[in-house]
């Protein structure tokens, strides 16, 4: 275990990670508002598939990012319509938008398989210009993940620092107090379902463009629970969102490594580490009031009209 | 203030079918629009839905055969949904309850039939209730909400499937599944056809949890649970005990769905075998109203749709994932709720 | 709530032009270099009559083929796609049916019964996973004739074809050899199976005849298709100091693209097309190139002289083929694999030929003898200079 491979395995988990970390603030969001999204599965498939297609037709990444976005902020307006217009069951809506998503990114994609697309630039930092070049190559990243890091930054101070993060937080907690106060929970929601999107569709179009470069059906392969996972572990709080995303997706980088020095440790079982680590601590904080969920999160508001 | 409740002329039972065939009607318009959208013809798409489902004896034996796992699978919703649990878990208890029945398959691969599939059972029940369990312990004890346990540990179960596998059970021949089941381990088919016997268990247990429900003390109890808690509790009824059981006997209905999957479909454990199997069972129940014949024809209509887009996708030239498009705006227009014209809504 | 009313509404068009959008043909990219087989991804359609038609109505005989992921995934699938599509090239009246993403195992029987159903006569099943479906079918359908690509079944009406990899694995492996700086090769591979075990013994073989220092690490992705995890398992190879990256997965396009970007060499596998992802650090790569077989087979249908053949062929027949170098490598390698490759077709250099010793340094090849082909397929070890583990 060298300095460098670790050093490795903290450059694959960033690399990997950011994609799962821009997901969860997205889901984190969402959820402060008291809104679960069960079907974050398919809101990242298909974004990631607007994406990539997007970018392949296009010619540039940029314009992939963009279209990524806007596709997750519709997806999720359209589990805003079901459940706060229509007040349906949140976690029926979650897992229709689900299934929505799969056959939708599938005929997205279709065209686009195998597609070449001009990825995002890798650029190191000005600072670490100077090392040698193969602790150099480490650590070229590009652009949306040197964005991430300030993203959630921003999250975070919205939700913990303005007027509107603390409406939004209130209607999570107690929409009809927040009604009562004078603010719209439904119209909060949406504006958190909406800036959840965004933040969901920046997540997979990482995913499509910078990473895998690259697009097949069920691309996502469970990242949008592994988000959900991740959103209850960092206790619905941006910053530490960071760890636990750098926690989860360094596990399999390290798993990688392990391979290859001959150990044996198998791949499935620690890929359960992560939710059991979540159930664990879950389990740990045994319901205790002050590190409980938004206390509206799952209910449906019915509104005072 | 009195306003002419025009409702009320038509009978109950005409609003509530009409309602259907409107939303039905709505669901088949959205997506005729997404396929003409595509250049597609949609008639000519629900025209060969059509013939290769309800058009042909072996399209509809292949309906029964999608049908099977969910009228399992939201059986093991809609249990404890009485209780006012909502089990979001049944894709793990599925495979968990493959695990244990493929276990019991390889293991004692020389029995004979009569033997081996009671036992393969037995064991299938046996995984899915052990998987649900933690979940209702931790709901009965008031640490974690079932559904984000059982959330989390439906991510778990098929990594533990591969761990099997690739760690115990396969050749170097084949790839992420096990060796293919004796025949003593197979689910007998019924007719000429792919439909295995797990159907009828399937409509069983539905006719037994209707009559649980409706007729006995258990059912009643579970009912005050699910309709007070608080009450239940002060009344006597063992709150808790109920929550772990009824957990427990979810999961091992999703375990035999899993169980019959494995050995009656496909005859193999295959990694990743289910695709959405126990979410498409939580989606049916939920349709339904939790109620067994609301299941039974939910699950038929369901897996008309799946069925269907088998043909689509060799005729319509559209991937056969798109079929989900057609299931997920059903599921839209009836979380939307959409009322019809005659209808006010209450404020 | 008037303002709620209209955001609903919006959300409603919104989705709308989002389908709209998606499923709007407008710009058709080509996605494909152009190769020197068949025509472009299009799948063909089961309308009425193929466009040329002799002198009856109706194709004389309809073949039906299923693949287990995308036809344009410049991998696996596409070169089967293009195999089969070679058929209708070289026999104007057959009428393809074809599906994509065909589920494994039980999954694809509903596909198949469809097919024949709608008058296939011939089914190509391409994907592993689809062969004991394809079995049961065929003991229903005497009069069906089922080819399967990669196992190991046969039937009366049920048999067998593939390639050939490892010769050409070793030449590869040759070229890798030559042209690592840090004596370390990177393989993503799908599954610890006994033919990727093989594949990856071949390349360690033919690098270490070149360099002895050359090891070969393997990283698995433990899914056919996975390309966030091709790219997980590429670099974490890269950053394990490989610079050559090959792998045995179904799409070859991830892994590539990512040893692009990262600056490091590539060498393709499944089909010729991958080499579009490496304009500059390619080396070469392999592709399957099954046509012409695939084409004599069909015209046996027609005339009724099909015979089951467990079929195996390689790049001396035409089966495999290889993709032209990249535009980093020196003439000298080049040489040297053309030489190797002349050795081989002529008998000369045998690549799994003892003696032969695994990691552990038990001889599993004694001298003097050589690996069989049915042995090849349940390989559970990996050669001396491999890191990883085989099982």
């Amino acid at each position: 275990m060298t300095p460098l491979a670790l050093l490795g395995v903290v450059s694959s988990a960033i690399f990997s990670g950011t994609s799962l970390l821009y997901a969860t603030l997205g889901e984190i969001v969402g959820e402060r508002s008291g809104v679960v999204n069960l079907g974050l599965e398919g809101v990242l498939l298909v974004s990631a598939a607007a994406g990539f297609a997007a970018s392949a037709a296009s010619g540039t990444p940029y314009l992939g990012i963009l279209v990524a976005m806007i596709a997750g902020a519709l997806m999720n307006l359209i589990l805003g319509y079901l459940v706060v217009s229509r007040r349906a069951n949140q976690l029926a809506s979650g897992l229709a938008l689900m299934f929505f998503g799969f056959g939708l990114s599938a005929w997205i994609g279709r065209d686009y398989v195998g597609a070449k697309i001009t990825g995002l630039p890798r650029l190191t930092l000005p600072g670490l210009a100077g090392l040698p070049t193969l602790y150099g190559s480490l650590l070229r990243f590009d652009p949306l993940i040197y964005l991430v890091l300030p993203t959630a930054a921003l999250v975070w101070w919205v939700l913990f620092r303005t007027r509107w993060g603390l409406s939004l937080r209130a209607v999570g907690e107690a929409p009809d107090t927040a009604f009562a106060a004078g603010r719209n929970p439904g119209r909060i929601r949406y504006r958190a379902l909406l800036a959840g999107g965004l933040l969901a569709g920046l997540g997979a179009a990482h995913l499509s463009i910078a990473y895998a470069m690259n697009w097949t059906e069920y691309m996502t392969a469970g990242r949008g629970f592994i988000a959900i996972a991740l959103v209850i572990f960092s206790k619905w709080h941006p910053l530490r969102a960071i760890v636990g995303a750098l926690l989860f997706s360094g596990a399999v980088a390290f798993q990688l490594l392990l391979q290859s020095s001959g150990v044996q440790v198998s791949p499935f079982l620690l890929n359960t580490v992560p939710y059991l680590l979540t159930l664990g601590v879950l389990i740990i904080w045994g319901g205790r009031r002050r590190n409980a969920a938004p206390a509206s999160l799952g209910r449906v508001y019915q509104g005072a009209e | 203030m009195s306003s002419r409740d025009r409702g009320r002329a038509w009978p109950r039972g005409l609003q509530a079918a009409l309602r259907y065939v409107a939303m039905a009607v709505l669901a088949l318009a959205l997506f005729a629009v997404i396929l003409l959208l595509a250049g597609k013809d949609p008639i000519q798409a629900y025209r060969d839905i059509f013939t290769s489902t309800l058009g042909s004896a072996y399209g509809l034996s292949e309906v029964f055969v999608t049908m099977t796992p969910l009228l399992l699978t939201a059986l093991a919703v809609a249990l404890p949904s009485r209780l006012g649990l909502i089990n979001v878990g049944g894709e793990g208890q599925l495979y968990l309850g493959a695990l244990f029945a493929t276990w019991g398959a390889l293991r004692f691969s020389a029995l004979p039939a009569w033997l081996l599939l009671p036992l393969m059972i037995v064991l299938g029940m046996i995984g899915g209730a052990l998987w649900a369990l933690p979940a209702g312990y931790l709901r009965a004890r008031g640490i974690v909400n079932e559904t984000i346990t059982t959330l989390l540990l439906n991510v778990v179960a098929p990594s533990i499937v591969a761990y099997f596998v690739f760690g115990f059970w396969h050749s170097p021949m084949d790839t992420n599944k096990t060796a293919n089941f004796a025949a003593a381990a197979r689910l007998p088919t019924l007719g000429g056809t792919r439909i295995n016997l797990s159907l009828i268990f399937g409509v069983v247990l539905l006719a037994l949890f209707w009559y649980v429900m409706a007729r006995t003390r258990w059912g009643l109890e579970m009912r005050a649970i699910g309709g007070n808690p608080g009450a239940a509790r002060r009344s006597g009824i063992p709150v808790a005990r109920y929550l772990v059981g009824v957990m427990m006997a979810a999961g091992a209905l999703a375990g035999l769905a899993g169980m019959a999957q494995v050995s009656g479909y496909y005859g193999v454990l295959l990694v990743n075998f289910s695709r959405g199997l126990g979410y498409m069972g939580f989606l049916v129940s939920w349709l339904a109203g939790g109620t067994p014949l609301g299941i039974v024809v939910t699950s038929f209509v369901v897996a008309v749709i799946l069925t269907g887009g088998n043909l689509l996708q060799l005729t319509g030239d559209v991937p056969y994932a798109v079929i989900n498009i057609l299931l997920a705006t059903t599921l839209f227009v009836v979380l939307a709720r959409p009322s019809l014209p005659r209808r006010r809504k209450v404020a | 709530m008037k303002k709620k009313n209209v955001l609903s509404s919006l959300a409603v068009l919104a989705t709308a032009a989002l389908v709209l959008a998606a499923c709007a043909p407008a710009l058709t990219p080509q996605p494909l270099a152009p190769t020197p087989l068949a025509p472009t991804s299009l799948p063909a359609e089961a309308t009425a009559a193929p466009t040329a038609v002799p002198t009856e109505a109706g194709p004389c005989l309809i073949i039906g083929a299923l693949y287990g992921g995308p036809v344009n995934d410049a991998g696996y699938n596409q070169a089967m796609h293009e195999s089969v599509m070679a058929i209708k090239q070289n026999i104007d009246c057959v009428e393809i049916i074809e599906a994509e993403n065909v589920p494994e195992e039980a999954g694809a029987t509903s596909t198949m019964e469809n097919m024949i159903q709608q008058g296939a006569k011939m089914i190509i099943a391409t994907a592993f996973n689809h062969q004991y479906p394809a079995l049961e079918l065929s003991k229903k359908y005497p009069d069906v004739i089922f080819e399967h690509a990669g196992g190991w079944e046969m039937g009366p009406n049920f048999a067998n074809f593939f390639g050939n990899p490892p010769d050409t694995w070793y030449l590869m492996g040759k070229a890798a050899g030559m042209m690592t700086k840090s004596n370390k090769l990177g393989f993503v591979a799908a599954f610890p199976l006994g033919w990727t075990s093989t594949f990856i013994n071949a390349f360690e073989l033919g690098a270490q005849s070149v360099n002895p220092e050359a090891e070969t690490t393997v990283a698995y992705t433990f899914a056919w298709g996975d390309a966030a995890k091709e790219a997980d398992a590429t670099n974490s190879l890269i950053n394990q100091g490989a610079d050559v990256i090959t792998m045995h997965v179904d799409s070859p396009a991830t892994v590539i693209s990512t040893a692009e970007s990262r600056g490091v060499h590539s060498i393709g596998f499944q089909s010729l097309a991958a080499q579009q992802f490496a304009p500059q650090h390619w080396i070469s790569g392999t592709g399957y190139t099954l046509g012409d077989k695939l084409t004599w087979l069909a015209s046996t249908v027609l005339d009724g002289t099909w015979q089951p053949i467990f079929l195996r062929c390689g790049f001396q027949d035409g089966c495999m083929a290889f993709a032209p170098y990249g535009p980093e490598v020196p003439q000298e390698v080049k040489d040297a694999v053309e030489q190797a490759k002349t050795d081989i077709a002529a008998g000369s250099l045998v690549v799994f030929a003892g003696p032969i010793v695994d990691q552990e340094g038990n001889t599993k090849v004694a001298e003097g003898e050589t690996l069989s082909a049915d042995a090849m397929g349940s390989v559970d070890w990996f050669v001396k200079g491999v890191n990883g583990s085989p099982k």
